[in-house]
């Protein structure tokens, strides 16, 4: 009972104070001339208010829910992860190459379960030198992944102003387009099968965290090595592990970025996914399945900024005032423990 | 368990309750509920909506092309609505970006970037009765044309203008990524400093980035260390580096906007856009639905001749003899009897690149992926 | 460089702040803004100053009174400080003022070679030489140093002293951020004389993970941010001499620097994160 009345006032504080971040941007708007409720109706109608709105925010949610399963997984496992951002990319990177240079004449269903792989082995090639620095030469794995993060641009940068360009670009940088038979299928127009993918690993990683023994070892580790290490469980090994996963499904969201959504790497493609993917992550407690709502939420702010800098005249930096006084109020309800 | 999933649902409730809470909103406004009102606010006036890649306060490219949708938008006055977005990046963004403004009733885009083709290029295909111009593009299609300005013939007489200037005969270019847009200017600076002073060499450095002031000043303090005493530059915000040369004693060449006043006595002169009259053009050809056929429906490029690009304001320090020799070349050039890239050129391993006699095309001029002899910096092959 | 500083303080009492980078950037927008508007450089810094500070008294408000998540406060911070200052600073943009301008010390700006790289420098990077002593002295010798450091290290001991270990947490969070907020100020008013927005480009990224590098100690930290200015002026020397090699390859070297440093900082055991640290990033794992 008192659980339940505890859950509900969870609920209600969340409401309380994402009407605060709304009243508190409504007032920010008023400030710069503009009226709060046109904005925020234009805001529901036209990205929530037709299927194309919809579909942009699943699409643009997608990458920001897989990041945040990586995250959640390495966090877990007692590690900080901001590489999310790198793995991505150089997944993105790893799996336009096998499609372009080696998959272009397979048929779908052998060729994009291997581009999969090709973009998951990418983010844990990136991933697993994060892990190895970390638990073979106790190098803090926070500040290894965001200097790769770093270095994953500019090899991306690397490979498509060099051997990756596309002949036909006229020498503008970016890969050639990947094979029609590449692209995943789409289950509404502009919509890929990235988001059900998205979904169902975060679904089985929630489930294998929650459920398994392989989990329970991880959440032993992630609270506390020593404990983990006095009852027997292969600390680094598993670290190690659980890196390499979440490299893997970082990638896996690469790779979701060029054949659902872009058809070709370009240098800026997926800048910053990897940071909202790890918000997300945070926002939610690492807890997987609620971070497809984090991730929706952010995919959503994002979306609907961009109709209301268009509409209203206002710059653009007023998308990231919002979505930062947003997501300042849900951090500020705080852990309810 | 219970715990667990109740925190879960508190999250989770909070992407929808601001879905819901917003659309109160809307309700105690009276209901506007389909995209369709915003379109019909719009009333008899055209929509013309702008995307730019970066910010419109740069004080370069993208604030060029905001001037020139200002223009637009003084000129037609009530009669035609202008959208804009900045910061639009070159992925499939821009596709979004430019699907929100013709749901908002745009009939007439301008997606400014050269990174925003391809996006444009599948907007086009699904709106065949909107038009679409597309600024510095290589492909065309039945509903999109694309336009820039040869910015490089203003950038070598700039260049004449440094030749004639430098000391050490060094020149210094600071660039911001290898693209032909870039790597176009960087060879007409060197031609054109090479016709007044043959011995004199362009050192490039690239800051990956359109507008990094601290990567700026530190790349434009390691030419002049290295004994550069001309700092051109190919970066969205100019303001820095030209100040920096002012403070140093070094010659300034501007880019996009005559800055003279930010460097009164090392400012040599620059090469900027005028977009205002052709974009105002542009859109009145589209709105009239006299696209097809138009001079702008295909690959159209203006230049000094049409003053779509310009030379800035001389500094006080450019000669009269100098001044002269670049306005015969900038005549000639108007009069359609000189072009930058013509003759016998040769790139930096000595191939040559443009035979003798020839001039090279529009195509030829904007893929080019090589620098000139004299140029001294690495790109990839 | 003063970020590195001011991160270092933050995290002695126990906290992260990734929006560093977003104290960084107002303090660059408000040093630059209030030189402009005022014509007293050192209203600028001052304001700089306040306005880092304020983002982090945000941060720590969040984390230490609220229990939020540290990292994911800080990346909205840095979210929330590069939209706020794009924001308010549009009109800044174009606008053009002295800011402050080197002042060459007599006799040792002869010194050749190093003098006029040391020598002849803005204020703000004097202050920064003595800052390192001086954060190293109040850090490891002051008694508030001792409260700070004790803060981080195990907050119970502090109660027990009866001070409030929260407000001392708080009050290194903002004396941190102050100090970032100065360091974006060096960079707007001192070494470029030019606003705009995101100008710190992740600067302010770099700087936490360049703390973690120095073992939050401010003398390696100072090496840390001398190693990668250092690499990045390297590999613009290169490019200016014309080296054959691919630009984005160079552009890796500051990078991969820090990388090899810290691996050599590992294996020679320089690092101690204060306790209270880990503590937060092995709990909020869960």
């Amino acid at each position: 009972m008192i659980k339940k009345l505890k859950g509900t006032k969870d609920i209600l504080m969340t409401f309380v104070s994402l009407l605060v971040a709304v009243l508190v941007y409504g007032i920010f708007l008023i400030i710069s001339g503009v009226n709060p409720l046109d904005i925020y109706s234009q805001m529901i109608t036209q990205t929530l208010g037709n299927g194309y709105g919809i579909g942009q925010v699943i699409v643009k949610s997608t990458p920001f829910i897989l990041v945040a399963v990586a995250t959640t997984i390495s966090a877990k496992a007692g590690l900080v992860n901001v590489g999310g951002e790198g793995q991505l990319v150089l997944g993105a990177l790893t799996s336009t190459i096998a499609a372009v240079f080696l998959l272009d004449g397979f048929p779908s269903f052998i060729g994009i379960p291997l581009m999969a792989v090709a973009g998951m082995l990418g983010g844990m090639f990136w991933s697993g030198l994060a892990g190895v620095m970390r638990v073979c030469w106790n190098m803090n794995e926070t500040l290894t992944t965001v200097i790769m993060n770093y270095i994953a641009y500019d090899i991306v940068a690397y490979a498509v102003y060099g051997r990756l360009k596309d002949p036909e670009s006229f020498n503008w940088p970016m890969s050639p387009k990947i094979g029609a038979q590449l692209k995943l299928p789409e289950i509404y127009p502009g919509v890929s099968i990235g988001i059900i993918i998205a979904v169902v690993i975060s679904l089985t990683t929630w489930f294998i965290l929650s459920k398994s023994t392989g989990g329970y070892k991880l959440r032993v580790i992630g609270g506390n090595v020593e404990a983990a290490r006095h009852a027997g469980i292969p600390v680094a090994a598993t670290q190690i592990k659980a890196f390499l996963i979440s490299g893997a499904i970082s990638g896996l969201a690469g790779m979701i970025e060029i054949a659902g959504v872009e058809g070709r790497l370009r240098t800026t493609t997926g800048t910053n996914y990897g940071y909202y993917g790890f918000l997300a992550a945070w926002m939610a407690w690492n807890n997987p399945l609620a971070a497809i709502f984090t991730a929706l939420l952010i995919g959503f702010l994002s979306v609907s900024g961009n109709v209301v800098e268009i509409s209203s005249g206002l710059p653009s930096s007023c998308t990231k005032i919002l979505m930062a006084i947003i997501l300042l109020s849900i951090l500020w309800k705080g852990k309810k423990k | 368990m219970r715990k667990e999933m109740k925190k879960l649902l508190g999250t989770g409730l909070a992407g929808l309750s601001v879905a819901a809470m917003l659309s109160g909103c809307t309700g105690t406004e009276g209901g506007a509920d389909t995209a369709q009102v915003s379109a019909a606010d719009n009333g008899d006036a055209a929509v013309v909506g702008f995307i730019f890649v970066g910010a419109k306060d740069d004080y370069g490219y993208n604030k060029a092309a905001y001037l020139g949708s200002l223009a637009v938008e003084e000129k037609f006055g009530d009669k035609v609505k202008v959208l804009r977005s900045e910061n639009v990046p070159e992925t499939e963004e821009a596709s979004r970006t430019l699907e929100q403004m013709i749901q908002q009733g745009a009939t007439v885009l301008f997606p400014t970037s050269y990174g925003h083709l391809y996006p444009a290029m599948d907007v086009a295909e699904k709106h065949p009765d909107l038009v679409f111009y597309h600024q510095g593009g290589l492909e065309c299609a039945d509903n999109l044309g694309t336009y820039f300005g040869t910015i490089y013939e203003p950038y070598y007489l700039a260049g004449m203008a440094a030749g004639a200037a430098t000391e050490s005969d060094k020149l210094g270019f600071v660039g911001s990524f290898p693209i032909p847009q870039v790597i176009e200017n960087i060879n007409a600076f060197e031609l054109g400093a090479k016709a007044m002073n043959p011995d004199v060499t362009t050192t490039v450095i690239f800051t990956s980035s359109w507008s990094d002031p601290a990567l700026q000043t530190s790349a434009a303090n390691s030419l002049i260390d290295s004994g550069c005493d001309v700092i051109a530059q190919h970066q969205d915000s100019t303001k820095t580096i030209i100040e920096l040369c002012e403070d140093k004693g070094v010659y300034a060449v501007g880019y996009h906007a005559d800055a003279s006043e930010l460097a009164p006595n090392m400012w040599l002169t620059a090469a900027i856009w005028k977009w205002d009259e052709l974009f105002c053009d542009m859109a009145e050809t589209a709105i009239e639905g006299k696209f097809d056929g138009s001079i702008y429906d295909g690959k159209y490029r203006a230049g000094i001749a049409e003053g779509v690009v310009d030379l800035a304001s001389f500094g006080p320090s450019v000669s009269q003899e100098t001044k002269d020799a670049i306005n015969e070349v900038k005549q000639k050039m108007i009069d359609g009897t000189f072009s930058a890239f013509s003759g016998l050129i040769k790139d930096q391993n000595g191939n040559v690149v443009c035979e003798d006699g020839h001039t090279m095309t529009v195509d030829e001029a904007e893929s080019m992926n090589y620098f000139v002899e004299g140029v001294i910096g690495t790109i990839e092959e | 460089m003063y970020g590195i500083y001011g991160e270092t303080i933050t995290e002695r009492v126990g906290v992260i702040n990734l929006g560093t980078e977003g104290c960084m950037i107002a303090g660059a927008l408000a040093g630059y803004a209030f030189t402009y508007k005022s014509g007293l450089p050192f209203m600028g810094v001052l304001m700089g100053a306040l306005c880092g500070g304020l983002l982090a008294f945000i941060h720590s408000l969040l984390v230490i009174y609220r229990g939020a998540n540290q990292l994911a406060t800080g990346l909205t911070i840095m979210f929330m400080g590069v939209g706020i200052t794009a924001f308010l600073g549009i009109d800044y943009v174009s606008v053009s003022c002295k800011g402050l301008s080197p002042v060459a010390i007599p006799l040792l700006s002869q010194i050749p070679v190093l003098g006029p790289v040391v020598f002849n420098q803005d204020i703000l990077t004097y202050i920064s030489y003595i800052l390192c002593p001086l954060l190293t002295w109040f850090l490891f010798k002051s008694r508030s140093g001792l409260i700070l450091r004790a803060a981080g290290e195990d907050s119970e001991v502090l109660s027990v002293y009866g001070y409030n270990p929260k407000l001392v947490k708080m009050a290194g969070v903002i004396l941190g951020g102050m100090i970032s907020g100065i360091g974006g100020a060096q960079l707007s008013m001192a070494y470029t004389h030019t606003w705009i927005e995101n100008m710190t480009n992740g600067r302010g990224v770099v700087a936490v993970a360049l703390v973690v590098l120095a073992g939050y100690n401010p003398k390696y930290a100072m090496i840390g941010a001398y190693v990668f200015g250092g690499a990045q002026a390297l590999q613009l020397l290169l490019q200016a001499q014309g080296v054959n090699i691919s630009t984005f390859i160079l552009q890796m070297f500051p990078y991969i620097f820090t990388i090899f440093a810290l691996f050599i900082a590992a294996k020679s055991g320089k690092q101690s994160a204060p306790a209270e640290l880990k503590k937060i990033i092995e709990s909020s794992a869960n």
